[in-house]
Formats: structure tokens, sequence, C-alpha cells
């Protein structure tokens, strides 16, 4: 059991998950119009890149958009939540290890201590995204289960792994619970909303290519995001 | 003399007055009167909305509603409308100094004949800065002679014929003066030459000496006689007189001494911003003091020609 | 009865049929018929799956539901923030739920997502600024009208005004003859005070085409008339074409794209017939809208732009200003609170927020411009844009939604809002009457002209008496 989820499994989850992001961000590209979106998208590669790259970029980094300060706690909690769902794993010394094991590369991990400590906020601030869907009334009006789903789904890999790496005795059950709730996450990545870990770059270059080509990008500063 | 009247009216009670001279000018001259109402714009963004000016309700303007709203002016008017038939009546829809405007020009008439101030300002609708003052606009763009009645003890009875000619020497009052003797001669009425020095353009104490203000009037009285009582030729019942003072006050002064019936001045070419003048400019003082109708003449284009007369 | 005789899928496309619906006061007869009309599911479906591409099916399925936009909205806000008026909602239970029920969707539903589509959003694209993902729900609003309007389901006014459009080539009944007329009326008008002034109709090759909307001609010609005298004094040799002068589209709010692509080209074909340098066009905001930055995609011009560079007033006002061909009196500079409401379809969506501060710089005394809270980019629709001004069905949700606007303007306390936008000028003048805070506005234009100095030689040579 143990072999086949950390064998062909994972292999297969990863595979999936890749391969379907990466059909995700063809289908995107190959469905721009510039007619029906009204974005002359190839005609003007310098606008159309620095539209593209202030997008993300004001994004990307917390606080630097105008919408992130205007909402500083959810910003907090969302950029904790990407954090411990993007950056923890990558660096995480036992995921590290295990591609080390394997393959024989390996890159710098971060400190234990320094991961327990971003898991926990992570999950926290999943837990306080949670249960800001359903304290506002803004943002329960438009959940569905599908949100909710994927926040389980992206907490429990979180919450696995941490009670794995801290249990004391035999533990194979939670490493288990671990690995599956992570395989299922992989999976889950390109069939659903979480689909964004690739469409939040393609979304927001578009509206950045958007504004940067026909909405302004031309005169003056351009838009301030 | 006056082909073709366009009367602008909102069939209120302002109005009457104004009315009575429209009716009477045009069985006089054997004009052709056209009675035209505005809705006003229709306001609330793009849509068809007008405020109807009896009940100060927003309306819609369908053809349903620009008939009964013409019915209703044949209603008030029906007394006159039947002692003069071949009427026109026009409703249009705008911004009324704007629609008064184009239908003189659609119509090519001689003479438009409209109520006091108090016309244009009913129902916070016309708003300054929006609309800005019917009469004010038509009185500067119009390119016939503009004729206003706004007082009620302003009458008009059986034709003119002591007519009051106020200029301030402007190139507008030289048509505005055509206009004064043309109408003199036709009706054989008698002719005043009127000039006031107004008072209130002088700043320096020199000019303000009473020396200083008798060489104006001197002045004065010799460009009277010289640009305009030349003009006159044989005829010769005519008076010319300067007053000092503020002009507004001087003009409706003179005008009730010599018991005018009709006032003629030009819309002064200076009052170009009539914001900045606190009191509205010298026309419009006259208008709303005058105790007989006013005609404000800027252009030589529609004078009344003698020979017709 | 699935269609009715006012009320049905097919557009207005002759005077006849145009005057017909005109006749239907308020279109009382015609929402009466709305509530019977047949949606035809195979068509919705047929043209959602032509049209709805990667980008907004994307927008639609990523939505993280976060509720970012909700605080964005002004409607949101101004509705005591109801949830139903979180702009994610409003386009998911409308758009959202066309797609994923494949068209299959009622008579009831088409209610009331048009309800949505034109009272609960003005597409002032602000959202699109505040979404994480970058979901543009203006414009996901402004394809769903377009969706309504295939299946009939489009307020009164909007259906005549498109229809106006594909009549006249101009959102009011303004014929080329009538616009010419207006053209020789208005430089008649002003020739004793502007000796010299023209309005040149159709004139190749000039520097400046100049187009406009048609309420400047049907109801405020000065507006036109005020144009001619600053182009006069600054010296512009400048034409207006007798065809292709009218430069709105409200088939644009309507989302009647076909007559916003029959709009368009008449002005586009009157830019390759007459040749100017560039084209200018009126201090309104979805002109340029419809004309510059969309119209470009409507006419199939895959660069994007017009035929000509084609600008918005401010931008020629304020290079007049820059270049000394207009110049400003610094006595007359105005010296009272005054305040700019930054039109969302040139200033957000055409980046023209810094050259319209240039222009404050000439004409507002130092310390006497306030800027309204947000401003610029993030400005507040005036409550009236994307044809929500013209509607009378939703003329309350209207006057609620003004209040926004009127409580910006109130913190400014400025008592002069420079408006060069018709759709904003129009709510702020409706605002002023409903809620009468005791405000003026205005276009630039009268602004200029009473503060302009006029050279010598433009002056009329009257041999006027010195005195009155």
């Amino acid at each position: 059991m143990y072999a086949f989820l950390t064998g062909p499994m994972l292999w297969l989850s990863f595979a999936i998950c890749i391969l379907g992001c990466a059909w995700r961000v063809y289908k995107y590209v190959k469905g721009l119009n510039w007619q029906l979106d009204r974005v002359a998208y190839g005609k003007y590669p310098d606008l159309a890149f620095k539209g593209a790259m202030k997008s993300i970029f004001h994004w990307l980094i917390p606080f630097a958009s105008c919408s992130w300060r205007a909402k500083p706690v959810f910003a907090a909690a969302f950029f904790l939540l990407h954090i411990g769902l993007v950056i923890v794993p990558l660096f995480l010394y036992a995921h590290i290890m295990i591609v080390a094991e394997r393959f024989g590369v390996s890159w710098p991990a971060m400190p234990d201590g320094l991961a327990d400590i971003l898991t926990i906020l992570s999950i926290l601030a999943g837990v306080f995204i949670l249960l800001r869907r359903f304290a506002l009334s803004e943002v329960r009006i438009i959940t569905t289960r599908q949100d909710i789903m994927i926040m389980a789904i992206s907490l429990a890999p979180l919450v696995t792994g941490f009670v794995a790496a801290h249990q004391s005795g035999d533990g194979n059950g939670w490493l288990l619970a671990h690995i599956i709730t992570g395989e299922i996450w992989l999976i889950a990545v390109p069939f659903t909303k979480l689909s964004h870990a690739v469409l939040f770059f393609c979304s927001r270059a578009q509206i950045g290519i958007d504004f940067g080509v026909k909405r302004g990008g031309q005169r003056g500063s351009g838009i301030v995001w | 003399m006056f082909e073709k009247i366009l009367f602008a009216t909102t069939g209120s009670p302002e109005c009457d007055s104004a009315a009575r001279v429209a009716f009477d000018m045009a069985r006089q001259y054997g004009s052709q009167l056209t009675l035209f109402h505005v809705l006003g714009i229709p306001g609330k963004g793009d849509s068809n909305v007008v405020i109807d000016i009896r009940s100060g309700e927003e309306v819609d303007v369908d053809a349903e509603y620009i008939e009964g709203v013409a019915e209703e002016l044949r209603t008030t008017y029906a007394k006159q409308l039947e002692a003069l038939p071949g009427v026109t009546i026009e409703v249009g829809v705008g911004v009324p100094s704007r629609e008064v405007l184009r239908m003189a020009r659609t119509k090519d008439v001689d003479m438009i004949v409209l109520c006091g101030p108090a016309e244009g300002q009913q129902a916070g609708f016309y708003k300054r800065g929006v609309v800005g003052d019917t009469l004010r606009k038509v009185a500067k763009a119009a390119r016939c002679p503009v004729l206003t009645v706004s007082r009620p003890s302003a009458s008009f009875w059986g034709g003119f014929s002591n007519i009051v000619f106020a200029t301030d020497f402007s190139k507008a009052s030289e048509s505005a003066f055509q206009f004064a003797k043309t109408v003199v001669q036709a009706v054989d009425g008698e002719l005043h030459l009127f000039h006031c020095v107004d008072l209130s353009r002088f700043q320096s104490p020199i000019a303000l000496t009473q020396d200083g203000i008798e060489a104006k009037l001197a002045e004065a009285r010799r460009r009277l006689h010289h640009e305009y009582a030349t003009q006159l030729g044989d005829f010769k019942r005519f008076t010319s007189e300067v007053w000092e003072g503020t002009p507004y006050v001087e003009i409706v002064k003179f005008a009730r001494e010599r018991q005018a019936d009709l006032i003629v001045l030009a819309h002064h070419a200076r009052d170009v911003d009539p914001d900045e003048r606190p009191f509205g400019s010298t026309l419009e003082q006259v208008i709303v003091r005058a105790s007989c109708p006013v005609v404000s003449v800027n252009r030589p284009d529609k004078l009344p020609q003698a020979a017709e007369a | 009865m699935p269609e009715g005789i006012f009320c049905n899928k097919k557009p207005i496309n002759t005077e006849a049929e145009l005057k017909a619906l005109l006749s239907d006061t308020r279109g009382t007869k015609y929402y009466e018929e709305m509530l019977s009309l047949e949606v035809d599911r195979e068509k919705l479906w047929a043209t959602i799956q032509k049209t709805c591409k990667s980008r907004t099916q994307t927008w639609l399925d990523v939505c993280a539901r976060c509720g970012l936009c909700a605080d964005s909205c002004f409607l949101y806000l101004v509705n005591d923030c109801k949830p139903e008026q979180v702009p994610s909602y409003k386009i998911q239970s409308t758009l959202g739920e066309m797609v994923r029920r494949k068209g299959d969707v009622d008579n009831a539903f088409m209610r009331h997502a048009m309800e949505v589509a034109w009272s609960q959003c003005t597409c002032c694209n602000r959202c699109a600024m505040y979404c994480p993902h970058g979901i543009d729900m203006g414009v996901m609003m402004g394809y769903t009208r377009g969706l309504l309007y295939s299946q009939g389901f489009v307020p009164w006014e909007l259906k005549i005004g498109a229809g106006m459009h594909r009549v006249y080539r101009a959102q009011m009944d303004v014929t080329t003859e009538d616009w010419v007329e207006t053209c020789e009326w208005m430089a008649e008008e002003q020739q004793d005070d502007w000796p010299g002034l023209e309005i040149p109709v159709d004139k190749e090759d000039a520097d400046i085409m100049y187009t406009c909307n048609a309420r400047e001609p049907k109801h405020y010609p000065e507006d036109l008339a005020e144009a001619a005298i600053l182009f006069h004094i600054a010296g512009e040799n400048w034409t207006v074409p007798s065809e292709g002068w009218e430069q709105t589209s409200l088939s644009m709010f309507a989302g009647d794209w076909e007559a916003c692509k029959l709009q368009v080209e008449n002005v586009y074909a009157a830019i390759d017939r007459l040749k100017p340098k560039r084209v200018i066009g009126t201090e309104c905001g979805h002109a340029h809208r419809a004309t510059v930055i969309e119209g470009p995609y409507w006419a199939g011009r895959p660069d994007g732009q017009p035929p000509a560079p084609y600008i918005h007033y401010v931008q020629w006002v304020a290079e007049a200003l820059r270049t000394g061909k207009l110049k400003i009196d610094p006595a007359k500079r105005i010296k009272q609170t005054v305040t700019y409401q930054d039109s969302c379809n040139y200033i957000r969506n055409w980046g023209l927020a810094e050259t319209a501060r240039e222009i404050l710089t000439y004409l507002v005394e130092p310390g006497y411009l306030v800027e309204m809270t947000p401003n610029k980019e993030h400005n507040y629709c005036c409550g009236g844009g994307g044809g929500f001004n013209g509607i009378g069905k939703f003329r309350p949700q209207r006057n609620k939604a003004l209040l926004t606007k009127r409580d910006q303007i109130l913190a400014t306390g400025a008592k002069l809002v420079i408006a060069p936008c018709h759709n904003c000028w129009d709510a702020i003048r409706d605002l002023e009457e409903e809620y009468h805070i005791h405000i003026d506005w205005s276009f630039l234009k009268p602004l200029l002209l009473k503060m302009v100095i006029i050279p010598d030689h433009l002056k009329p040579q009257d041999e006027e008496g010195d005195e009155e």
C-alpha cells in the first residue's frame, strides 16, 4: 500500500497535476480571441509584457495592490495560507530528503521549527478564511460547496502532514493519510478551482494586457493596481 | 410690417400680457402668428421625461401628451384664436431658449414675442448654469427683433405710437434704431431718442466732476443728433434726450415720462458674461421694470421693411 | 405569445418600427409583452458556445468567491451592502447560471438577469481592479447584456437607443441635414462675436476632425459653438464630417453589437473619407469608449486602433494649454472649491487621470481643487453610467445610486464639479435635482471660454461707444 502510494500513485498524481495544468494553460491561451475579448494581444508585445508583469507582480507581493491594502487581515491570511501550501512543502526537510534519496538532487531546506510555525499559521489562516465565508454575508452568498471542498482538500495534507511529523509512536496511519490527501490535492489541481495555481497567472496576465495595451497602458503611468 | 410672428408661451397667466400684444400685433399687421410652447429638456438622463408646466410632475413626451398641450393652448387662447384665424400651434421639446431660436430660424420669423423673465423659471427646472435665462439667450442670439412683455400693466392699445429708442451707441444699437425708425414712420408715431451716461462706469474722480459729466452729456447729445437724428430725414416728430445715472433706471423713467408704448434697445453687447452681473443686464432690468413692451434688436438681418407697412 | 409586437428578438431597423416602439409610452406594453417572451434556448446556448471563450469561462470558473469585489462596487456599498449586490454574485447568478445550465433558462430568469445587468452594474470596471484574479465583472456584464439583447430582454429605452443608431447612425433622430444645418446655424449665431468663425463641414486633410454626441446638436447646440470658438481661438485647422459625426453608442449600453459595428464604421468611414491628421471627440466618456477603445474591435481592426489617432477632448485641451494655443487669464482662474469627476470610460479605462489633472493646474487657482475620495482610476462611477441614466424602469435604483457621488462631492465641500462627460454631467445634474446639495457642474468648454485670453486679432471690431 505504502509502496503503491509513494510509487506509481505519486508519479501518476504528479503527472496528472503537471500535464493537467499545462493543458489548462494551453486551452486558456488558445481560447483567447482578440476580437471577442477586444484586446489586441499580439500587436504590442512590449506593452503587453509590461502590463502582464505589472499585473502579476502587484498581486503576488503582499500588500502591493490597492485591494490587498484595503483588506489587510484577509490579505495576511491569504498569503499565510499560500505560503503553507506552496512554499513550505517545497522547502520541507522531509520532502527534500525523499527527493534526494530517489533522484540525488537536493536543495536547502527551511528549519523544521519555521516550517512548523508556517504550517500552523497556514492552517489557522485556512480556518479563518473558511470562517470568514460564513461570517460575512457578502462572502456567504457566493460560497458554494466546491469552495469548502477545496479548502478541505487543501488543508488536509497540511494537517495530516503536521500530525505525522509530530506524533510519537508508530504512526503509519497519519503518514499514509498525508500521502493520500497530498495526492488528492495534486490530482484536484487541474480539475477544480485549484487550477488557479496556473490560471491565476493567465488571468492576471490577461487583464494586465487588457489594461496595458488597450485601456490606458499607452498613456500616463497606466493602471494603478 | 411683421409678416411672421413667433409667440413663445407657456400658456400660463404670466403670459397673458404678452399674448395680448402678440395677438393684437398679428391682427394689426396681418402677420402670420405661431404659438410655440417648449416642453423643457427631456431631463433625467436620456429618457423621454419632461416636467409638466402645470402639475410640476414628470410626464412622458409622446404624441398624446403633445397633442394635449396643444389642445390646452387652444383652450387658453380660444377667444383670441377665434378672432384671428390661421394661427399655427407648435409644441417643441428641448431647452426653451434654444428651441425658440431654432423655431424662429426654421420659420424665418420677423419677430419673436416672449413673456417676461418670470417665464422659464418654474419648478427649479431651468437652472442657472444649466439652461440660463431663456430671455437673455434668445435676445442675444436671435436674428430678428425680440419683443418682451412682462408686467401685466404693460399693455398695447391698438398699435404703437410713442416709441423710445435707447442707445448705447453700439453697432447693435444701429440695427435697433433702424427698427425704431421703420416702425415709427409706418405708424406715424413719435420717436424719442435717448441715451443715458452710465455713471457707474466712471471710476476716476476727475470724470465724475460735474464738468466731466456735463462734457459727456454734451458729447452724447451731439452723437444722438449726428448718428441718428440725421437719418430721420423728413421725419420731424422726434425728440432727443440724454440723462445721466444708471441706464436701466433712467430708461424706464424716461419711458414713463414720455408715456412710451414701446421701448426699443439693443441687447447690450458688453453684457457678455451675465453671471457676473448680479442684477442682470440693462435689457433685462428694463424688461422687468418697464410698463410697456420692450423690443430688443441686435442685427440688421430681419428688420421690417417700411414699404410693406 | 412567444414574440410580442414591441418586445421581441428582432432589432429595430426602420424608422416606422422605431416610431411605433416610441409610441408605447414608458414601454408599458413592451414590458407587459416581455412577461411572456419565449427564450430561444438553443440559440442562446449556441451563442454562448460561440462567444464565451476561455477568458470569460475562466473568469467564471476560477472565481475564488472571496468577496473582495464587494467593497469595490459602489452599488453594493450604496445599497446598504446587500449581498445580492456583490459583483461576483451578480455575474454568477446571471451569466454563470446561463452557462452552467447550457442556456436552459426561462423567461423569469432572463427578466431577472436583465434587471441585474442594467440596474445593478454600470460596467464601470472598478471591480476588475480589486479582484485578485483580475476578473472584470463589468466586461462580463457587458457580454451578458449582449446575450440578453439577442433574446429580446433589454430595457425599452435601450432597444430604442440601439434602434436610433441603426436607423439614424445617431442616438437621437438627428439626420445629416439636421446636423449640417445646426453647424451652419451655430457658425452664423457666433459671427457677431467671432468674426471669421467657421464650422467647416467635410473639409479634407484637416488637422482635426471633430466628432460629438447627438445630444449636442439636438438639445445643446451651443456646445458645438463652444467647441468651434475654442478651435477658432487656438487657430486649429479643423472640420466636422457631414456623416459619421456621431461618436456615441447607446447600442453599446444595449449590447447590440451589430449596431455598434454599424455606428463605429460610420465614423471610421468619415475618417477614411476626410483623411484628417487626427480626430478629437467631445467631452463624453462612453462615446470615447465606443469609438476609440472598443470600436476598433467591433470594426475588426486587429491593431485595436481607429483609422487615425483619436483623442479625447481633455487631451486636446491639455495639449492646447501646454503649447499655449489656449492661454488662460490667471486672474480668471477658478477661485472657489472645485472638484473633478473622473469618468470611468476614459480615466480608469483609458488612462487620462493625469491629463485631466494637468488641465486643472491651468484652470484652478492653487489650493481650490479638492479631490474626491477615491479618485482617478479608482473613482466611483457617477451613478448613471452604462445606460443607467436613461432607463425609466430603473429610475429609483439609479436615484439611489446617485447617493455615492452626492456624498463624495459633499465630502469635498466643492461648489463646482467639473465633469467632462455627458453621462456624468447628466447624473450630477439629476442628483442636484433629486437631493439639492447646491452645487454647480460644468463641462470644460464653458469654463475655458470664461477664462481664455482672446487674441486681439480675433476680437470683434465693434465701434462701440465707451458708455452704455
